[in-house]
């Protein structure tokens, strides 16, 4: 049972890992559409990060004319930010906090770029206004000089600083912008020309403007430069290595925990199939026992069954016996009392004398069935028990060839022989019911005439005693059933008999702790040696019913 | 054991394929224009919107009760306010002028100094602004409850009913559903040449030429940058008594090179949100526009510019529930 138990333990064990393991797996599951969110999130973020910078670069040159992408990309990147900054619920809480870090930088990086993007954007807005109207107004300025007949120094000033912007807008360098400091001077130098031509005024606001150009282009080029070299893009990839890095690390994590799970469903699944095989196998041994207990219980009651049937049998035997073997004696003593009833007073004394003889013998024949059934019945019911008392055995016997010599009228010539101490401590009763059963057979079963040998002889133990008839004898397959109730050999049958004699004798002989064997020889006789311990001892535990 | 299987099978779900979003794509521009037309609608919560509408006209917003959002700005007025500087019951001045609340929603930053990222960072500001609505979420909420019977209503519309954060909620859901698209100049810039004037059509060249466009760009015509006013000459030199108001920016950042920036409006319905400008002294569009090209553009405009520019501006007023605002 230790094992069991021990199975059990490691068993439930297996259970408890399983499920705690189960749920963990569960809480920390890599969600993948939070995963795939996460990730595309990232890479936005990288997309929208060139893709402003291109849009910057796109501005500044005048191919895009609005500011509205950028003011779109930007509030997604700070939408983007704060999406990112809940971190997947399957990364560890440390995980977590690396790729906060990685977002911290990334978002100075995205607050620098958003700071020189607002100024670029004002910057830009001016000097792409002025780089638009210059070349306006400076066509409009040499048309109407020509116009008012100027013959060319005018407006031979005016495309001087034209040609000069271009340069300085081309290469913004300091010969570049000496250039047009040079050819502003020199139209400022004009104005009086201007004025005269009545052109003073937009003179002043084309030199306003390429004003604008030079003092302001430079530092909206440096915007756009400072813009481009903010490392948010190198930062957003850094967010994105460390994520994937975490990602990596935490599948890594969640591979392994399934096969912890698979090995502890596995050790579960193992361990409750052995639990169950080995719970199956204790059934079948208990319904083995049990049919094993139920056959020896089915083999009792077959036992008490025939015991049951042979008690039947031996009623009837009874009952059959008693009606048959009570009724003879009883009709004699019946038939015997009504003659002497009517004819008693007229027969003489003889003649009366004669029929109550007849009646005590069948009496006597009465009694002693009666007292062999008592006996039989005592010895079934356990109660037979014999009490020893000291007799003079050779008188004993020699009193009970004599009764029987004397019943008998001498129709046997009885040859008794004693040897040995005859000084005995032995149940009286019992050994009257051995003997007298035993002789009687002898008388009953031999021819009239016929020598009986009756010899006892003791020793220190033993009192032995044999019976020799030469009678029928008795066929040598009847033998084992001798000695029970009822039975009568096959080639008694028509002598008159109870069957209880050798039944008596057995059980008599059983509590007296004594044995008897039978030797027979079909017409030639029969011989029974009895023995019985000398000194019989008055204990009740030596009683076993048969 | 068929539990121990399904919990194995769950914990060790394979990866799926999840469906890709559709993305924005904030570097595509429709016309190649430097302005844009407005959507024709935006996804708008109707019936929180009718009850923010109703809370933008409710007093009991305020602390005293005294003061709704359309006080300073009408209905009657584009949603703006007709005096240069607000005025509303028991509160100074207002510093500024009420600028129009239609198409707040395209607007990248809010307030005349750009202080606002968000819609919701400025009505909560406005909330507790002690010149302002002197007023909270949780307190306008209880108001609403006990005296206006508002407690239905909201549990018409909000699962949980009248709560501080539904009342900003409607207000927010009614804000962004002020659009007026289809402009006359909006259905010229998808391709109704005939939308606009020949007048008009001058204008937008000339809005364009004189660098305009520079700054009233993108679809809300303004409203997705900040500017100097001033830049090629002093603005507030010229007009006198310069106020802390005035300072702009400078008022956000406390950065010397943002002094006199605002945020440039949106002219979008420009036509109807007079008087002009942070200080409201541009009384009308034509005074606006020649105002904006002497300080801003360095140069003085012949009036039939300024007409021509004026009729192009005209063109801007769109739709507000297929009416003009």
């Amino acid at each position: 049972m230790n094992g069991g138990l021990g199975l059990r333990v490691t068993l439930g064990l297996c259970l408890a890992g399983f499920v705690a393991l189960a749920a963990f797996i569960l809480a920390h599951a890599i969600d993948d559409h939070e995963q795939a969110r996460y990730a595309r999130d990232l890479r936005r973020l990288q997309t929208l990060d060139s893709g402003l910078n291109e849009a910057v670069l796109k501005a500044r040159s005048g191919l895009l004319t609005q500011y509205d992408p950028l003011v779109a990309a930007l509030r997604e990147l700070h939408r983007l930010r704060g999406a990112l900054r809940k971190a997947p619920a399957f990364l560890p809480p440390r995980s977590a906090d690396e790729l906060a870090a990685a977002l911290d930088a990334y978002d100075k990086t995205l607050t620098r770029k958003d700071e020189l993007i607002e100024a670029f954007k004002s910057e830009n807005s001016v000097v792409q206004t002025s780089l638009l109207y210059f070349p306006v107004i400076a066509t409009s300025l040499i048309d109407r000089a020509h116009a008012k007949g100027d013959r060319g120094g005018f407006s031979e000033r005016i495309r001087t600083l034209s040609a000069a912007l271009m340069l300085f807008e081309t290469v913004a360098e300091e010969d570049a912008k000496a250039r047009v400091l040079r050819a502003q001077e020199e139209l400022r130098s004009a104005l009086d020309t201007a004025t005269a031509l009545e052109l003073e005024r937009d003179t002043l606001v084309a030199i306003a403007h390429a004003r604008v150009i030079v003092e302001r282009k430079p530092p909206v080029d440096g915007l756009v430069r400072e813009v481009l070299s903010v490392p948010s893009f190198a930062a957003a990839a850094r967010v994105e290595e460390r994520y994937t890095a975490l990602y990596h690390g935490a599948l890594a994590r969640a591979v392994a925990q399934k096969q912890l799970l698979f090995a502890l469903a596995l050790g579960v699944i193992v361990l409750g199939l052995t639990e169950v095989i080995l719970f199956m196998r204790r059934s079948a041994l208990a319904l083995g026992r049990a049919k094993d207990e139920l056959s020896l219980a089915h083999d009792a009651l077959a036992v008490e069954h025939e015991k049951e049937r042979l008690r039947g049998e031996l009623r009837n035997r009874f009952i059959t016996m008693t009606s048959h073997e009570f009724r003879t004696p009883l009709t004699a003593i019946v038939s015997s009392a009504e003659l002497l009833e009517s004819f008693g007073e007229r027969w003489d004394a003889e003649h009366r004398l004669d029929h109550v003889q007849r009646i005590k013998k069948a009496a006597g024949t009465m009694e002693r069935m009666l007292e062999d059934v008592l006996t039989i019945g005592r010895a079934e019911a356990g109660v037979l028990r014999p009490s020893p008392s000291p007799i003079r055995l050779d008188e004993f016997c020699r009193a009970l060839v004599e009764t029987l010599e004397h019943s008998t009228n001498r129709s046997h010539s009885f040859r008794y022989t004693f040897l040995g101490d005859p000084d005995v401590t032995m149940d009286e009763r019992l050994l009257q019911h051995v003997l007298g059963n035993l002789l009687g057979n002898a008388v009953k079963y031999s021819p009239l005439g016929s020598e009986i040998r009756f010899a006892v002889r003791t020793t220190a133990d033993l009192c032995l005693f044999s019976v020799h008839d030469q009678g029928l004898g008795i066929p040598s397959a009847e033998i084992p059933t001798l000695f029970t109730s009822f039975s009568r050999a096959s080639n008694a049958q028509h002598l008159p008999g109870t069957g209880l004699g050798l039944a008596v004798v057995k059980r008599a002989l059983d509590v007296q702790q004594g044995t008897i064997t039978v030797e027979s020889e079909l017409g030639r006789g029969t011989a029974f040696h009895v023995s019985i311990p000398r000194r019989l001892q008055n204990v009740e535990t030596t009683l076993t019913p048969s | 054991m068929a539990l121990l299987v399904g919990a194995t099978i769950a914990a060790c779900r394979g990866p799926a394929a999840a469906p890709e979003p559709r993305e924005s794509e904030p570097f595509r521009t429709t016309t190649g224009q430097p302005l844009e037309p407005l959507p024709l609608s935006e996804p708008v919560d109707a019936p929180r919107a009718s009850l923010g509408e109703a809370l933008f006209k409710e007093p009991l917003l305020s602390g005293d009760g005294k003061v709704a959002c359309s006080d300073c700005h009408s209905e009657k007025h584009a949603l703006a306010d007709e005096r240069a500087k607000s005025e509303a019951a028991g509160r100074p001045y207002s510093p500024v002028n009420s600028p129009t609340m239609y198409n707040v929603r395209y607007l990248f930053k809010l307030a005349w100094g750009a202080r606002f990222d968000t819609l919701e960072a400025h009505n909560d500001a406005l909330m507790t602004n002690p010149n302002v609505m002197a007023s909270s979420w949780d307190g306008a909420a209880r108001r609403l409850a006990a005296k206006g019977g508002y407690g239905e209503r909201f549990q018409r519309v909000f699962s949980d009913g009248l709560t501080p954060m539904n009342v900003r909620a409607a207000l927010l859901e009614y804000e962004r559903s002020l659009v007026t698209p289809n402009a006359p100049f909006d259905r010229y810039l998808r391709g109704d040449a005939n939308a606009i004037s020949e007048r008009a059509k001058l204008g937008y060249g000339l809005f364009k030429a004189y660098g305009c466009a520079s700054c009233h760009q993108g679809m809300a015509v303004g409203g997705n940058m900040v500017q100097r006013v001033g830049i090629m000459r002093d603005y507030f030199a010229d007009r006198g008594k310069v106020t802390p108001p005035d300072w702009g920016r400078f008022n956000v950042t406390h950065l010397e090179k943002d002094r006199f920036v605002f945020r440039v409006p949106s002219l979008r319905n420009v036509a109807l949100t007079a008087p002009y400008f942070h200080d409201g002294t541009a009384e009308t569009l034509e005074s606006a526009v020649r105002a904006m090209a002497r300080y801003q553009l360095g140069r003085e405009l012949e009036p039939e510019d300024v007409a021509l520019l004026a009729d192009f501006l005209r063109t801007l007023t769109g739709e507000y529930r297929g009416k003009a605002p």
